[in-house]
């Protein structure tokens, strides 16, 4: 069964792109592959998607980006997580877990 | 909340790098996905491709970071406003009509309603004002009055002491005092207090401390002063050290005890209060009355306040002080001085006098500008109707105009939310620059109109500030939203809904066809409504023009007054009049003086003199009207111009100390009070209600009927006695008749009278002419104002009339063409354009006619000597519309008919 054409829930975004820097600072693309990644492919996050949220959440205050030096020697821009940011991923996670159970009971009811 | 303040500073003053940065981060990350696709196989161009289709187009990536920036909405707005500024600016004709219009409406309206609102509507700067109430008794009045809100002492205290629904009662007594402090004199108005009323008012002391009730409990034994903040500050330059110190009142040593709360002038708004004294010291202040100690009770002097109960209405305080008045009035026609005043006839009309309870804002000036502002708020009103149909009607015709453009807009990808909100933004651009023209419109006006409307004296420190308060000031800023609204949201409504293809294929086309009847309609309110302005204009420029060249009935060029009070220096009857004797004298003498006439009531003042008369011929009679009195001295007939036109005039010789004996009367005293008879010889008396009087005052002369008090009043019965004759010797009114312009003699005139006595202060020195324009200032300014509103009001009609019929006339071309071409004479197309013209001004007019004939009767007493349906006012208002309008109507008319059916045919 092929991957269903899976539009990004308002907020699904968010959370992934902060799952996907958890464990270490990423680039833009960085972070796109990533996500590809952790979901098994079911999410493939769209630059004119990607950039706004990246901006957007770093004028918020969860993430913080610095310049360095990417896999092809050229500067790039790399976003990590502020303390702002892990405490944003945590209540986040939290509340998703929280729906999914409760979307799960939904559906498991006959 | 720090990072997004960061993320804002930046976005706002730092785009240039954040923009350069965001291209570097974009082109690294399609580098990145290329070097990918290179890594699975893929040659570099191809890579390269591949990349910039996965980044899905560079400039949209760019333009939704862009959107998330914080504060992207500052950088939209100032982009609109810019264009909304340049736009503007290209349309500079259209700009300046608008701005004009909003101007006037604002500006007009805002300061209208702020005098109304400071002259009638305000309350006093003092705790719970809303609570404040004056009681006073209205109905036929018997004995002494010094005006319609003043009660007798002895009725305050029966109110003050046996009423149920007041927590507190005051009164008070304006009077004129002169001040001396050094060197220098002044005449001042001072507010003689009762001891409760600053502690009722609730009104403190900046400076030392108020009048207490100990202050005024026994007559003449606390002389005490409290000054009013201004006055302390003006005139004795805030000295803080006044406090203690002693000052002179009439001539008596007054002790300062303190500076009254700053704001606070008194309880009557015409009349700032400078000086405040214990009402016990009547006698004092006033030397002319013997005050308290004058127990009449129908001598009316005190104004009574009363502070209603929490709870209490001003309806219920009048039911309940109705059986008290009552039981006051049946007391007081059993007493001496009621019979000795009154005939029995008299009697049941006045035991029906009644109570009435007034807001404790309410004076004389509120009284007298009340209608003709309420008028005037009522005609800014219908400018600002005008105004707001106007700018509809130019904003439709603007949008009309714009179509193509917006089309264009839309055409490229603009939303219609952007447009929308474009439009609105203009309308609120140009609402926002009318408001700040208007509010400095407004300033400039109401200190005008407040310099116009009282004495230069009083308008100098008048309490009217030209600065609106913020109730004024949410006023102006309903009707600018609600014009903007009005006038932004209709073109924007229609300027979204335009249909692309359709305006962008014919410009002529039916697109805009709903627009024009909705200005047809504009027009046709404008034209009715700028009737109703040149009407009013009309009429009241007419009662102006009535008055004037009516005038007081004696020739007023060369003639100059003043005022003069040398009894409020202590100088007692005898030197009083010794003064006058050596003043009449002194001026005869005077180099450019012809003649000096001495009044002790000055005419054209707006009061006079009255009291009850009795003789024989008209015993028992009901009194209906007390005829007007003055003492005037030997040459004041000749020097008004005045002729004796039987027996003759006083002399020096009628001088008969105590009483009058001779009296000279007017023709309507003479055929009121001595019908058809000769009334020289015939004897009168005054009535007096301390003592029975006979009648034993004889007519020696007859004057012409004159006005006395105003210029629209019918002379009243006048009667005038010698002034030599006493027995009291008070104010006096001087006139001087000149040889030439009597203001070049005024500042000798001055020098004179300081050399005469520096003590004695001039008060009002004015040319008679002078004070007649300024007697006629609320009709004059009504005049003014109606006739500047209709002027502008017909002006911006017929140039809404003429954008129509030009807008019509232009998109009918290719129909003119068409017309012509099959033979139509150019006078039929002439004729057809002039009728389509008249029929829309027909019905404005008619619309406004039946309007103005509806409305006569709310301006019949601003009117003088002119029916508010005058047919003569209203014909010729209309006329002049009409013609207007026509002339605005031919223009397009001739350009209609001088279309070539070629080119016509050829334009599309």
């Amino acid at each position: 069964m092929p991957a269903p054409q899976t539009d990004l829930l308002q907020g699904t975004l968010d959370l992934l792109i902060l799952k996907a820097l958890a464990l270490q600072e990423l680039h833009g693309m960085g972070v796109s592959r990533r996500i590809a990644q952790i979901t098994g492919g079911a999410f493939v996050v769209k630059a004119g998607s990607l950039f706004p949220a990246l901006h957007r959440m770093e004028q918020a205050g969860w993430l913080t980006s610095s310049w360095g030096e990417s896999e092809t020697d050229r500067r790039a821009k790399f976003y990590a997580l502020t303390k702002a940011g892990k405490k944003q991923l945590h209540t986040e996670s939290e509340w998703w877990e929280r729906v999914s159970l409760a979307m799960a009971t939904a559906l498991r009811t006959t | 909340m720090i990072s997004r303040l960061r993320a804002l500073w930046n976005n706002l003053f730092r785009r240039k790098q954040l923009d350069t940065d965001l291209d570097e981060e974009l082109r690294a990350y399609v580098e990145l996905v290329s070097a990918e696709r290179m890594q699975a196989g893929m040659d570099p161009e191809e890579a390269h491709r591949d990349a910039l289709r996965e980044l899905g187009g560079l400039q949209q990536v760019i333009e939704g970071v862009r959107d998330v920036r914080a504060g992207v909405w500052v950088e939209r707005l100032a982009l609109d406003i810019r264009y909304g500024v340049r736009t503007l600016a290209k349309n500079r004709a259209f700009t300046l009509i608008a701005l004009a219009t909003l101007a006037l409406g604002i500006g007009a309206n805002t300061a209208m309603f702020s005098l109304l609102d400071q002259v009638v509507l305000r309350l006093l700067p003092v705790s719970h004002p809303e609570q404040l109430v004056i009681v006073r008794e209205t109905g036929n009045h018997y004995g002494n009055s010094y005006g319609a809100n003043t009660v007798s002492w002895p009725m305050f205290e029966d109110l003050r002491d046996n009423n149920q629904v007041f927590s507190g009662m005051f009164c008070r007594f304006p009077a004129t005092v002169t001040l001396g402090y050094g060197d220098r004199a002044a005449q001042i108005p001072a507010e003689l207090v009762s001891g409760s009323y600053f502690p009722i008012l609730g009104v403190g002391a900046a400076l030392g401390r108020t009048i207490a009730p100990d202050d005024d409990a026994v007559p003449d034994s606390k002389p005490v002063v409290v000054l009013s903040y201004s006055f302390w500050r003006s005139y004795f330059d805030g000295d803080r050290t006044i406090v203690g110190r002693t000052i002179a009142l009439n001539g008596h040593a007054m002790t300062v005890i303190g500076v009254a709360q700053p704001g606070f002038d008194g309880v009557d708004l015409g009349v700032p209060a400078k000086v405040f004294v214990p009402i016990m010291m009547k006698t004092e202040m006033t030397p002319h009355s013997d005050g308290l100690k004058d127990r009449r009770r129908r001598l009316s002097w005190v104004t009574t306040y009363g502070r209603l109960k929490p709870g209490v209405s001003r309806e219920q305080a009048q039911l309940s002080l109705q059986p008290l008045l009552h039981g006051i009035l049946e007391f007081e026609v059993r007493q001496p001085e009621f019979t000795r005043s009154a005939t029995p006839a008299d009697r049941p009309l006045f035991l029906r006098n009644r109570v009435e309870i007034v807001p404790g804002s309410e004076n004389g000036l509120s009284e007298y500008m009340r209608r003709p502002l309420w008028l005037l708020v009522a005609l800014t009103g219908t400018v600002l109707l005008l105004a707001c149909a106007n700018l509809a009607n130019l904003l439709l015709a603007r949008a009309t105009a714009r179509e193509r453009e917006l089309a264009v807009r839309l055409a490229i990808g603009a939303g219609r939310a952007r447009i929308s909100r474009q439009l609105l933004l203009e309308s609120l651009l140009l609402a926002g620059a009318g408001a700040i023209l208007g509010l400095a419109l407004a300033f400039l006006a109401d200190r005008i109109l407040v310099h116009m409307y009282l004495p230069a004296d009083a308008a100098a420190e008048f309490v009217v500030s030209p600065i609106p308060d913020g109730r004024v000031l949410a006023f102006t800023l309903g009707v600018m939203l609600l014009t903007s609204l009005v006038f932004g949201l209709l073109p924007a409504l229609r300027g979204s809904r335009t249909e692309i293809t359709l305006s962008l294929k014919d410009r002529s086309g039916a697109a805009s066809a709903g627009g024009i009847s909705l200005r047809r309609m504009l027009v046709g309110v404008q034209v009715a409504l700028s009737l109703i302005l040149l009407v009013g204009a009309g009429l009241f420029v007419r009662t102006l023009r009535n008055l004037e060249d009516l005038g007081p009935g004696f020739p007023t060029d060369r003639l100059l007054t003043f005022k003069i009070d040398p009894s409020l220096n202590g100088y007692s009857d005898e030197e009083t009049k010794s003064f006058y004797e050596r003043l009449n004298v002194n001026l005869q003498t005077m180099p450019g003086v012809t003649s000096v006439g001495f009044s002790t009531m000055g005419l054209l003042k707006g009061y006079g003199w009255q009291n009850a008369v009795l003789g024989k011929d008209f015993e028992g009679a009901p009194i209906e009207e007390q005829p007007v009195l003055t003492e005037v001295g030997p040459d004041y007939f000749a020097t008004l111009g005045i002729p004796i036109i039987a027996g003759r005039d006083f002399t020096v010789q009628d001088d008969a100390p105590a009483r009058y004996k001779y009296a000279v009367v007017n023709e309507t005293f003479a055929r009121k009070y001595f019908p058809a008879r000769n009334p020289i010889g015939q004897r009168f008396g005054l009535v007096d209600d301390r003592e029975p009087v006979t009648p034993d005052i004889e007519v020696i002369g007859v004057i012409p009927d004159r006005k006395y008090r105003d210029l629209r009043e019918s002379a009243p019965a006048q009667a005038y006695f010698p002034y030599f004759e006493g027995p009291h010797f008070r104010f006096m009114t001087i006139y001087l008749r000149t040889q030439g312009d009597p203001r070049q003699i005024e500042d000798g005139l001055r020098e004179r009278m300081r050399q005469f006595d520096p003590h004695v202060p001039v008060v009002g020195l004015q040319t008679m002419n002078e004070q007649i324009g300024f007697s006629l200032r609320t009709e004059r300014l009504v005049a003014s104002l109606s006739a500047v509103f209709g002027g502008l009001a017909t002006l911006l009609a017929v140039i809404g009339l003429y954008g129509v019929m030009a807008y019509t006339v232009t998109r009918r071309t290719r129909e003119m063409g068409i017309r012509i071409a099959l033979g139509a004479l150019r006078s039929d197309v002439l004729a057809m354009v002039m009728r389509e013209v008249f029929l829309l001004v027909g019905a404005g007019l008619v619309a406004g006619c039946s309007l103005a004939l509806a409305l006569a009767n709310l301006v019949r007493s601003q009117l003088f000597g002119l029916n508010p349906r005058d047919p003569l006012t209203l014909i010729g208002s209309a006329l002049a519309l009409a013609l207007a309008a026509g002339v605005a109507g031919l223009i397009p008319a001739m350009r209609a008919s001088c279309v070539d059916p070629t080119t016509a045919l050829r334009h599309e």
